[in-house]
């Protein structure tokens, strides 16, 4: 297998998207690294992957890597690797440090110390996020950022991430991708992932929350799995420049927190069942009376309140710092791209998961 | 889905006095309730909240007991004299008749059922002319339906002068003593409104009623509080022509103090204008706590006539009321 294209987090759920996409893009035969405690979660996986992929014999090969090991890579001959796609990542927001750190940081570099071993390498790719960016406030732009603080470990981790692919592996053929949050696999908005921005919808929903944290000034960006794969195809190509990309829809089209909330409750408000319970729209609180109901939840251990702040408080200071992401490198480097219609893309996915009730139902609802 | 009693010209001024509570005759710390099976959260949970102990009725007194020695504390003060109706207010609907059920079903008589507390206070206390009303589907908020209640009652029968307003409760033998997430007491508390000047004058008030709540969970209960708390509060202030800003206390119910150090970010009022002291001391006492906390308001020595009180209450996850008040010179 030579030429390959290595995935990291292949199983994950950006990184089956990304296999998908290069399968039926590339003629690139395909490393795909997962975690696998051992030989019988490995052989699992191989026969996962064996069905999931509509891939020529002998065409993907998976291998083993647990990102916290000092060398996960031992079982991939580095000559044979051309390109790698590093989406292997703890995405909660509500990462402890050490674990962001292990995972997102040190695994970062251990796939950088792998790629500089890499004779062939062309191209590598780093899954990051949008909010590297911290408390920074204001436009963002594509390249390296200064320290203004985070408001969680996963932000954290990922900077330091970026810091260490700038710093000490700049030598390698490296882009870095700053992804919104993914809110749905496609434009018509089905969700196979669950994240703070559908926890805390279900919240609304069920009216078992009536605060929204955050500004409804604040822009927030959000995006599709398709998308992403989509751009990682393109960025990913021999021809693409090398940079930072904010893989988001441009600040122009990006809605308002406000207006996210609203294309939300014009859906719920279409159910008969959330209609005939008359829950009022959320009202948005300051930063501090926020943090002091994330505070007192934690004294209702038995609500469901205090679980689910437990995962949307730790992104809920992002909410108060309004900024917009540049995406002049992303449009030079790749001028067909098409970002997801914000305000759309909300819509059906809310739908998807008003329908769905947030995948209880086997069946959608008609 | 919401009513106001504001400045309509059928509301000429109504003023509340005499205020008076009385609380269950155990006074039980939280150790102690949650090993006798009493409440659903960790002990510590609720300490964290802010409750410390509640009040629980010994097995032979009664939401009536309660009732009858709020009032008669009106009574000992004087205040009883031409009350002309009787509003009696409970959270649970059967603490709104003192009758039999069983003896009504081994009877098929339900004459059993109709033993109607209020009439009981009236014939205890010699309130011969007064006339009787029952409120029991406001949960939390009754004292301050009654409050509506009484002021609208005064405004259309022209020779009335007083309504002594009661609420009591008592839960019964093997309850949970605790309802979304707060520390329940047995209690009552008792306020007469009255046509005449008294401590306080009536601005106005506002309630919502959201039937389609009307089954919510300890959860929908929480969740629900903020928005609608807020609501019904604003719009109060909006009958009494003024805003938050001119409000100079917030007599809440017993609920978490921290929900209300929210509540009062997002009203726009200093949380140390939030006055809810007797959390701690006295539980949620159903119903009574507002009447609780505002004796509490007086007997600080920190309220002024012309100061603005807003009650607030919630209940039940499908009630929320808010008086608006404002404190005369008899507070003083």
């Amino acid at each position: 297998m030579t030429g390959a294209t290595m995935v990291t987090g292949a199983d994950g759920y950006l990184g089956r998207r990304v296999v998908s996409t290069l399968l039926a893009r590339t003629d690139d035969p395909l490393v795909l690294a997962v975690r696998a405690a051992d030989d019988t979660e490995l052989a699992t996986k191989r026969e996962w992957a064996a069905t999931a992929f509509d891939a020529a014999p002998g065409r993907i090969r998976v291998v083993a890597a647990d990102l916290r090991q000092p060398k996960p890579f031992v079982d991939v001959d580095p000559a044979t690797v051309r390109r790698i796609v590093h989406t292997a990542a703890i995405t909660r927001f509500n990462v402890d440090r050490d674990s962001a750190r292990q995972v997102n940081l040190e695994g970062t570099a251990a796939v950088c110390d792998f790629a500089a071993t890499c004779v062939n390498l062309d191209r590598y790719l780093v899954l990051s996020t949008l909010y590297v960016s911290g408390r920074h406030e204001g436009p963002v732009a594509e390249h390296r950022l200064d320290d203004r603080g985070f408001v969680n470990h996963y932000e954290w981790s990922k900077w330091a991430a970026e810091e260490r692919v700038f710093g000490e592996y700049a030598h390698l053929p490296v882009s870095v991708l700053r992804l919104p949050t993914v809110i749905a696999d496609d434009d018509s908005g089905r969700v196979t992932q669950y994240n703070a921005f559908h926890h805390t919808l279900r919240l609304f929903f069920y009216g078992l929350l009536g605060l929204v944290p955050g500004n409804p000034a604040t822009p927030l960006s959000v995006t599709t799995a398709a998308f992403v794969s989509d751009a990682v195809a393109h960025l990913l190509d021999d021809r693409a420049p090398r940079g930072v990309f904010h893989v988001c829809a441009d600040p122009d089209d990006t809605p308002a927190l406000g207006a996210v909330i609203d294309a939300a409750f014009a859906v719920f408000e279409s159910d008969d069942w959330f209609r005939r319970r008359r829950i009022l729209r959320p009202i948005y609180c300051d930063e501090p009376a926020f943090d002091r109901l994330t505070s007192a939840a934690r004294s209702m251990r038995q609500a469901v309140l205090s679980d689910v702040l437990g995962t949307v408080a730790p992104f809920g200071g992002q909410l108060y710092r309004p900024k917009t992401f540049q995406t002049d490198a992303l449009r030079s480097a790749w001028p067909g791209c098409a970002a997801p219609k914000s305000i759309p893309l909300v819509t059906s996915t809310v739908s998807h998961l008003v329908r769905t009730r947030w995948g209880k139902t086997q069946q959608e609802a008609p | 889905m919401s009513a106001g009693w504001g400045r309509s010209p059928l509301s000429g001024n109504a003023f509340v006095g005499c205020l008076a509570y009385a609380l269950g005759e155990r006074r039980i710390d939280l150790a102690t309730s949650a090993a006798n099976g009493r409440l659903r959260s960790e002990p510590r949970d609720l300490a964290e909240a802010g409750f410390a102990v509640h009040h629980v009725c010994n097995p032979t007194t009664s939401a009536y007991d309660l009732a009858r020695a709020a009032t008669a504390r009106i009574a000992a003060a004087g205040g009883l004299r031409d009350v002309d109706a009787i509003i009696y207010a409970t959270a649970l609907p059967t603490n709104g008749t003192v009758g039999d059920l069983d003896t009504a079903r081994r009877t098929r008589d339900i004459a059993h059922l109709m033993d109607f507390p209020g009439s009981r206070l009236q014939v205890d206390f010699d309130l011969d002319g007064a006339v009787v009303v029952g409120l029991n589907q406001q949960a939390c908020t009754g004292l301050l339906g009654s409050l509506h209640l009484a002021r609208a009652l005064l405004a259309i029968e022209s020779d009335w002068r007083r309504v002594l307003c009661v609420t009591a409760d008592r839960l019964p033998d093997g309850a949970m003593y605790e309802q979304a997430y707060n520390l329940i007491s047995d209690g009552a508390a008792a306020c007469v409104v009255s046509r005449q000047p008294a401590a306080f004058r009536i601005i106005a008030g506002h309630q919502i009623t959201n039937g389609g709540l009307g089954l919510a969970g300890a959860d929908e209960i929480v969740g629900a509080f903020f928005t609608y708390t807020h609501r019904v509060v604003v719009e109060a202030l909006e009958k009494a022509g003024l805003t938050a800003g001119d409000l100079d206390w917030v007599v809440a119910q017993n609920a978490n103090p921290a929900a209300w150090e929210v509540f009062a970010r997002l009203l726009g009022v200093p949380e140390s204008r939030v006055w809810l002291p007797s959390v701690a001391r006295a539980g949620h006492v159903v119903s009574a706590d507002t009447i609780i906390n505002l004796q509490a308001l007086v007997d600080s020595g920190r309220l002024r006539p012309g100061h603005r009180l807003a009650l607030v209450a919630a209940g039940h996850g499908l009630n929320w009321q808010c008086a608006i008040l404002q404190a005369t010179e008899a507070v003083s």
